[in-house]
């Protein structure tokens, strides 16, 4: 808990909750703050106008304009200004100013042409020269924004890899949980440097007797190495004390605790009073997401047992199904600590000594209690915290993704019909383990991570698929035009000779009759968007990330951090 | 869940709600029911989730909108969030498991308060295959539903009349995806064509009977 007020103290954020803090609202200029352009001015000349980053870079700056543009009335905008310009002007006078314009012109263009054809030469060579800058761009954008992570709290480095993802096609399907932590382990030597010198940096940060916390968060948050991850989860949860002597005896002590626990509640699990918890427990764990570990017979009685002891002695919440889940990365981390190789879904636990398990268990307990202190109103009895975080992403999508927000709305899709899950589980149903387990690197470096900064993420991963929501409505057309449905509901009132109806909306040509009266119209829309809320239920119930890695993670946390930047302190800002 | 309904025509859609207690196999009937396939890693739901099925009903297309709720208690005030506009629920519960039956009023009372008093109900007493274990039986579910059921007075063509064969319907393909797994085993019983709830015992969903 003492670690809990260091943290506050780095982060002074004590001003937040006071109405009218003194704080930059970036998104308040003109335009608002984009780290996509912000990443253009860094480095504008090692950029030719032909490569496809520069065209990509164009198409995502015209989504932004396209975006924002709401936020300004047509009104008040340069025509304005120019209309009111032109009155004061004599039409004679602007007449001939024109004309020399025109002429001074002409003159100019026959000597830039002869100009030209001396310049071409040199310009091919120039543009050669760039985009061999540019092809070596992947480690160079990288490096530069390295230079700026550990001043920035890792957001220029998050932009950087914004512009790559864009830019560089996803091809390959990372393994579940191997090469989570090291960054594309695979491609260059460059990048295996730049990992190699990041590792560096934590070792050094973490060897000294006190552990400078401040510093550690500023470098986990754009991805912890996976050699140090698990020492590292122990600190930023505020579960060891950053001085290194005192790190074993706490150690020794919890782990103490936490069996003592288990000595004192485990044996009731059967007892009438807590037999209903336990039972849940007991059929909730082997049929969670055989991802990784889970079934083996050993994990499964660990798993039982700390949610058992976490839900006795929580009784507000008592268990509640997704915190299951939550257990996960903190397990598969600490697992990770004991195997030299990579594949960690093949690995058998039970190989491990019993000594290691329950050095593994007792963390895991203690690392998932203090994470679920941040977020305990998300279980307890109608779950306020989710609710309350569902509208908040609600009214914070209405602000930052206009249209987004009106098509969800159009198709009675309610955020509380799937975000519910994101805030229940954390995302953890939405993206592959991997990337759960990088995305708490950041939600621990964080100040609340998992319950504030989280809303952000789930902005930025709604957003995210903007596209693909939108479509759904062409689809819905094209698909209305071909058929049309009816909905029964109880608050539909029943229209005699509704038979007769359903044959018109059938398509057939022959039986259509011209009298598909009013009232049946109208019943007819509002079944139209019901046929497509399903559709975007069930797309939104299963997005496509089985392939997400550490990139597409990245770009969502910057994201994130670029929303909560602009928006967490602005609570009027873009509001209609 | 399917998406293969996108290209589809149909004539009706109703929304069709799958609630009951926790674990009592909610996920796997309906997996069955729209992939016909057993499915046994089903991750218990948190929320609601979401499938569709096109039938056919006396010569019309019908497309079911099926929302599968979370059964555990503490997610009830969300779930409940869920019931609006419904025309028919699979009410589910574990045939070993007396608590999950005796949970049923709760369940009914909030589906006719919520969705609509006249909603269908088809009672499924899940998990069959684990007959051993039977706590309910089946008479008394049936004796339940007579209890608690509703007549349906209706024209012989109208609406509520296509939602409650609908239903009749979705009660012999839930009952025959589950029986392709292991044939013999379900029993669909109408102890009354005209009430609205039906009862029927489908087989387990769970293979290594857990």
């Amino acid at each position: 808990m003492a670690n809990d007020g260091g943290r506050k103290q780095f982060w002074k954020r004590s001003g937040t909750k006071v109405p009218g803090s003194i704080q930059h609202v970036y998104g308040a200029q003109h335009p608002p703050f984009d780290p996509l352009l912000h990443g253009t001015l860094i480095k504008p000349g090692s950029k030719p106008p032909t490569t496809p980053v520069k065209l990509k870079k164009v198409s995502t700056f015209q989504e932004f304009e396209s975006n924002t543009s709401d936020a300004w009335d047509p009104g008040d905008d340069d025509d304005e200004l120019l209309a009111i310009a032109a009155e004061n002007l004599n039409t004679e006078v602007v007449m001939e100013t024109a004309h020399k314009v025109i002429q001074n012109h002409s003159k100019l263009q026959e000597q830039h042409k002869f100009l030209e054809e001396h310049l071409q030469e040199e310009k091919q060579v120039e543009s050669a020269e760039l985009t061999s800058v540019a092809c070596g761009d992947n480690r160079l954008v990288k490096s530069v924004s390295e230079g700026h992570t550990s001043s920035s709290s890792g957001n220029a480095s998050e932009n950087s890899s914004m512009q790559r993802s864009q830019s560089l096609p996803q091809t390959s399907t990372p393994p579940l949980v191997s090469g989570m932590a090291d960054f594309n382990t695979s491609v260059t030597p460059a990048l295996t440097e730049r990992e190699a010198s990041r590792l560096d940096k934590f070792k050094q940060l973490l060897a000294g007797p006190n552990t400078d916390l401040e510093e550690l968060r500023k470098l986990s948050w754009s991805g912890i190495p996976k050699r140090v991850r698990p020492i590292a989860w122990k600190l930023l949860s505020g579960y060891l004390p950053a001085n290194v002597d005192r790190r074993e005896s706490t150690l020794q002590r919890k782990r103490k605790e936490y069996f003592a626990f288990v000595e004192q509640y485990y044996d009731s699990r059967n007892d009438e009073s807590h037999q209903d918890t336990y039972r849940q427990i007991h059929i909730d764990i082997p049929r969670m997401s055989p991802e990784v570990l889970r079934l083996q017979p050993k994990v499964t009685e660990i798993f039982e047992r700390i949610l058992f002891i976490w839900a006795i002695r929580h009784p507000a919440s008592g268990y509640v199904q997704g915190i299951n889940d939550l257990v996960t990365p903190f397990f598969v981390v600490f697992v990770c600590e004991y195997i030299e190789e990579e594949e960690v879904e093949n690995f058998d636990v039970s190989s491990l000594p019993e000594e290691v398990l329950q050095n593994i268990e007792a963390d895991s307990y203690w690392c998932m209690s203090k994470l679920l202190d941040g977020i305990q109103d998300n279980y307890t009895f109608a779950q306020p915290g989710i609710q309350k975080k569902v509208k908040m992403l609600e009214e914070l999508v209405s602000r930052i993704d206009e249209q987004v927000h009106r098509h969800l709305d159009q198709h009675e899709v309610k955020y509380l019909q799937f975000a519910f899950r994101w805030m229940n589980n954390l995302l953890m149903r939405e993206v592959p383990l991997r990337c759960t387990i990088r995305l708490w690197d950041t939600y621990q470096s964080e100040p609340e991570g998992f319950s504030h900064f989280h809303l952000y993420v789930c902005a930025a991963f709604l957003v995210r698929w903007r596209k693909e929501i939108l479509e759904e409505k062409d689809f819905q057309l094209h698909h209305r035009s071909e058929s049309s449905c009816w909905l029964y509901s109880s608050q539909i009132p029943v229209i005699p000779n509704r038979e007769e109806t359903c044959h018109c909306q059938n398509g057939k040509e022959g039986e259509r009759e011209a009298g598909s009266a009013s009232p049946q119209c109208a019943v007819r829309r509002e079944m139209d968007g019901t046929g497509a809320l399903l559709e975007l239920l069930i797309f939104l119930q299963n997005l496509p990330t089985a392939h997400w890695g550490n990139e597409e993670v990245s770009v969502l946390l910057a994201e994130a951090y670029r929303l909560k930047f602009a928006f967490a302190d602005a609570p009027n800002h873009y509001k209609k | 869940m399917s998406q293969a309904a996108m290209s589809e025509t149909y004539d009706f859609l109703f929304k069709f709600l799958v609630i009951g207690n926790a674990g009592t196999g909610k996920s796997c009937l309906l997996h069955q029911f729209i992939e016909k396939k057993f499915k046994d890693d089903s991750n218990h739901t948190i929320g609601v989730e979401f499938g569709s099925k096109i039938i056919n009903v006396g010569g019309k297309y019908v497309k079911l909108q099926i929302w599968d709720t979370a059964g555990q208690e503490r997610f009830r005030s969300v779930t409940r969030s869920y019931y609006r506009g419904a025309a028919g629920a699979l009410l589910v519960y574990d045939i070993t498991s007396r608590e999950t039956y005796n949970a049923l009023t709760n369940w009914l009372t909030d589906a006719r308060m919520l969705a609509s008093q006249n909603i269908v109900i088809i009672l499924c007493g899940n998990k069959k295959d684990l007959d051993a274990d039977r706590e309910v039986t089946f008479l008394e579910a049936s004796r339940f539903a007579q209890e608690n059921g509703k007549r349906i007075r209706s024209r012989k063509n109208g609406l509520r009349y296509s939602v409650w064969r609908c239903c009749l319907e979705t009660a012999e393909i839930t009952t025959k995806s589950t029986s392709t797994k292991c044939s013999g085993m379900w029993v669909l019983k109408k102890q009354n064509t005209t009430s609205n709830i039906f009862t029927l015992d489908t087989e387990a969903v769970r293979a290594n009977g857990v």
